[in-house]
């Protein structure tokens, strides 16, 4: 065994930083991110005090006379902090929590910033809680969502942040337009748009006519099956077949119609589509 | 010593000067110069205006007194910024259709290199023997001119304003576009395997489209992947369906187990303008004996467009997309001016083709 | 044992604990497992693809993280942080530094639990049960060493080809 000693003294000297010295700090149970406090020390004497946190680490020198004071301002994130008091040489550590203080920021998620009309569940809003120090508050609080069509009165649901975090789906309404997607928790709002858009034209139909010996085809008012007019840019698809051949044009949308002028020889057909919708088919007459 | 060596220098100079002007071709010019056939005559023209030098080629057409030379220029050597501004005459092929007395027809192959690819101009070109020589006659018919016009168009574009990057998280951004593949095909050609189809921008904004693929094997290991590369509209309007063709050479359909599609789309600013009509569509063989499609693109705006490109897709009688081609039209697109196109089918292909639907897609210098 | 054995023997044991310590304070971090638990995920699934990422993606945060803390190197962080949890590694990295102190992380491994997955697949919030060793050096004494098992409440958001940490807070155990 007593060979062995010189051994044992060596691994012990090499791990020594490493053993766990008693605790001679004593911080409070509960603090709140942000606020003033003290810690408890039982040392005496002028040592360097030492604080590590999830975002702040500070070193300094102190004269512990009782307790040790920190600036609020050293502990505004939240999460667990590490103190360490060296005086003389030898050093003591005591590790604890800082709490979120209350809520008064939202991050609010919406999608999508475009949706089709009468799409059921297309809209979903997630807000995160967190409080002015922007670290994410985990206790339950209510967040109130809302949703304000264009024309027309908002309609609220609260919902229960579990673990920081509330969602809700929704349905878009039948009518286009924007419609303001909002979150609230006390005097915090959070307010994003979606652009509620027509959906797929419906019942697509063209006429044609002749202006000035040329043959202008035209489409009627292009809506949806709600009865939203399709946005402007919205491309058609022209196609005529005839003794020349074949013509497409793909003409966009312009003030609700879209319109195309298509020379003609002989008998022609003349049909539309737009993206996977198609229409009615016209025949027409060469020029007379 | 010292005349030796300068007599040496002054040889050896001579010698050089000599090379150099075989090296450019000058015995040739030298022979042709005054050409005693047809095939001469074009290929004189042709090697002046290879060099650029365009009045040296102006002076040996017949017609020379009825041209103007710099519609002669444009014709040959492109104007507003179209794809032949940009491409070089690499070389050419000529030769005789018919001849009877002094006058004949042959034909030229022009090879051009552009920044797309190689690209070919067939022309049919008329020569006459003329006192001292044979030379060409040019065409007379000058370029289609529009009558001063005011063309009233509804300016239609879309503009972005992305969320700035130091927004906080949350801060709502506009989603990219939706799109989606309406039509999926994968066939096996001779040296490749082509995955092929349609794809339609289903939102009501604006779509940079690129549609890519990856081959798995019967292991679900990727074999290949790829992307669509210039053979797609990529910028879609709302609701409009470009082609697409995808091409991975030394591939066999055999050694397939499936194909991972992967449409991509971004927000992009984009104007409806100009809206391009494509006329007299027909598929026909041309002169060299291949299956082409053919018609005119017939530009309705007031704006010229620099450089067209036409995609066509091709399905058969049950409606499948059985092919893609597409081809860059040389010559810009003035408005109201139709301009000929006609872009390759192959012939097996061709012989299965029930109907097919045509796009354009277009480049512009200011955009 | 001879004289020689026990000369040899005592050699050895200081190399292998220098050795140790040197590779806790100097080596680079291994990538730690991490183990996903999606049984409670919601309300959107999670896609098979996600499944691999945010595990493989959350180790390699934490190897980056812990090099950055050790190193007090900054840069490191681009790679797997943004937003706040980039921000708040940035503000206590460059405190370290100026304070002369740096923070050794040996990871024992990480237990992550899905909570949310929004129904747009923007966000994952999770809760991780984490095992580390945590060594507390002021230039190179050590301060401070502790073995501790933490819990972390993460948010993940997805980039342009991996999913990167937007928020990494500890929370207290109940």
């Amino acid at each position: 065994m007593r060979h062995y000693f010189p051994i044992l003294l060596c691994l012990v000297a090499c791990l020594l930083p490493g053993v766990a010295a008693a605790a001679d700090l004593h911080p409070p149970a509960q603090v709140t991110a942000g606020s003033d406090f003290s810690i408890a020390s039982d040392a005496n004497g002028e040592g360097t005090f030492y604080l590590v946190g999830p975002a702040n680490v500070s070193k300094r020198k102190v004269m512990v006379n009782g307790s040790i004071a920190v600036d609020g301002e050293e502990i505004e994130g939240a999460g667990r902090y590490t103190a360490i008091l060296c005086v003389s040489g030898h050093c003591d550590s005591a590790a604890f929590f800082v709490q979120p203080d209350a809520p008064s920021r939202l991050s609010l998620l919406v999608h999508p910033s475009r949706v089709r009309v009468n799409a059921p569940n297309a809209i979903s809003a997630a807000a995160f809680v967190f409080d002015k120090y922007r670290n994410m508050i985990l206790a339950p609080q209510n967040v109130q969502f809302s949703a304000t069509p264009r024309e027309g009165n908002a309609t609220t649901t609260t919902r229960s942040a579990e673990n920081g975090v509330a969602w809700i789906r929704l349905t878009s309404a039948s009518k286009e337009g924007p419609a303001k997607i909002g979150a609230t928790i006390g005097k915090a709002t959070e307010v994003r748009v979606v652009q509620q858009v027509a959906s797929e034209a419906c019942n697509l139909r063209i006429k044609a006519n002749w202006i000035s010996r040329q043959l202008w085809v035209e489409t009627d008012p292009i809506r949806d099956c709600s009865g939203n007019a399709v946005p402007d840019g919205t491309v058609i698809s022209f196609t005529k077949l005839d003794d020349s051949g074949k013509t497409t044009v793909d003409a966009p949308v312009k003030r609700g119609i879209a319109r195309v002028q298509m020379p003609v020889q002989g008998n022609a057909r003349i049909s539309v589509a737009s993206g996977v919708v198609t229409g009615n088919e016209i025949q027409m007459a060469g020029e007379r | 010593m010292n005349r030796i060596l300068a007599g040496g220098i002054l040889v050896a100079t001579l010698l050089l000067i000599g090379l150099a002007w075989l090296q450019s071709g000058g015995v040739e010019r030298r022979r042709m110069e005054a050409a005693e056939t047809p095939d001469q005559a074009v290929k004189l023209m042709l090697t002046d205006v290879q060099a650029h030098r365009w009045a040296a080629a102006h002076d040996r057409l017949a017609n020379s007194a009825d041209i103007d030379l710099n519609a002669y220029i444009h014709d040959l050597g492109g104007t507003n910024g179209s794809l032949r501004t940009y491409a070089t005459l690499e070389g050419f092929e000529v030769w005789g259709l018919h001849t009877a007395g002094d006058e004949a027809t042959m034909r030229a192959k022009l090879h051009y290199s552009t920044a797309v690819g190689p690209l070919d101009d067939v022309r049919d070109i008329k020569v006459q023997r003329t006192s001292k020589a044979w030379k060409v006659v040019w065409p007379t018919n000058s370029a289609p001119k529009l009558a001063p016009q005011v063309i009233p168009v509804n300016y239609l574009r879309w503009d972005i304003i992305n969320r700035g990057s130091s927004d906080d998280w949350g801060v709502q951004n506009v989603d990219a576009p939706q799109v989606r593949i309406i039509s999926m095909n994968a066939i096996q050609r001779p040296d490749r395997v082509v995955v092929l189809g349609e794809v339609v921008n289903e939102d009501t904004v604006p779509a940079y489209v690129n549609v890519g693929a990856v081959l798995l094997d019967k292991n679900d290991r990727e074999i290949a992947q790829e992307i669509s590369f210039d053979k797609i509209s990529h910028t879609l309007l709302p609701k409009q369906v470009s082609p697409y063709r995808i091409d991975f050479p030394n591939i066999k359909l055999e050694q397939l187990k499936s194909v991972r599609m992967e449409p991509k789309a971004m927000l992009v600013p984009a104007s409806a303008d100009p809206v391009i009509a494509v006329d007299s569509q027909q598929i026909e063989t041309d002169a060299l004996g291949k299956k082409v499609l053919r018609g005119r693109l017939i530009n309705q705006s007031g704006q010229i467009v620099n450089i067209p490109h036409v995609l066509a897709s091709y399905y058969d009688s049950n409606g499948k997309v059985i092919w893609v081609s597409d081809g860059y039209v040389d010559q810009e697109l003035l408005p109201q001016i139709p301009v000929s196109f006609a872009v390759d089918v192959p012939n097996d292909v061709a012989a299965n083709i029930h109907s097919y639907h045509v796009v354009v897609n277009y480049y512009n210098n200011n955009s | 044992m001879t004289g020689l054995g026990r000369r040899t023997l005592l050699v050895v044991a200081v190399l292998v604990t220098m050795g140790y310590q040197i590779h806790a304070q100097h080596g680079g971090p291994s990538l730690p497992s991490v183990q996903l638990n999606v049984d409670d995920l919601g309300p959107r699934s999670i896609e098979d693809l996600t499944s691999k990422s945010v595990p493989r993606d959350y180790a390699l945060a934490w190897q980056t993280m812990a090099r950055a803390l050790a190193e007090n190197r900054v840069d490191l962080l681009n790679g797997y942080f943004t937003g706040l949890a980039k921000e708040k590694l940035t503000q206590r990295i460059e405190a370290q530094r100026k304070a002369g102190i740096h923070v050794i992380y040996t990871d024992r491994g990480h237990k992550l639990t899905g909570l949310f997955y929004s129904p747009a697949g923007d966000a994952m919030q999770l809760r991780d049960n984490a095992q580390l060793e945590i060594q507390t050096l002021d230039g190179n004494t050590l301060l401070q060493k502790e073995q501790v098992g933490l819990q972390y409440m993460v948010i993940m958001t997805p980039g342009a080809d991996r999913w990167l940490v937007r928020d990494l807070q500890t929370t207290q155990k109940h």
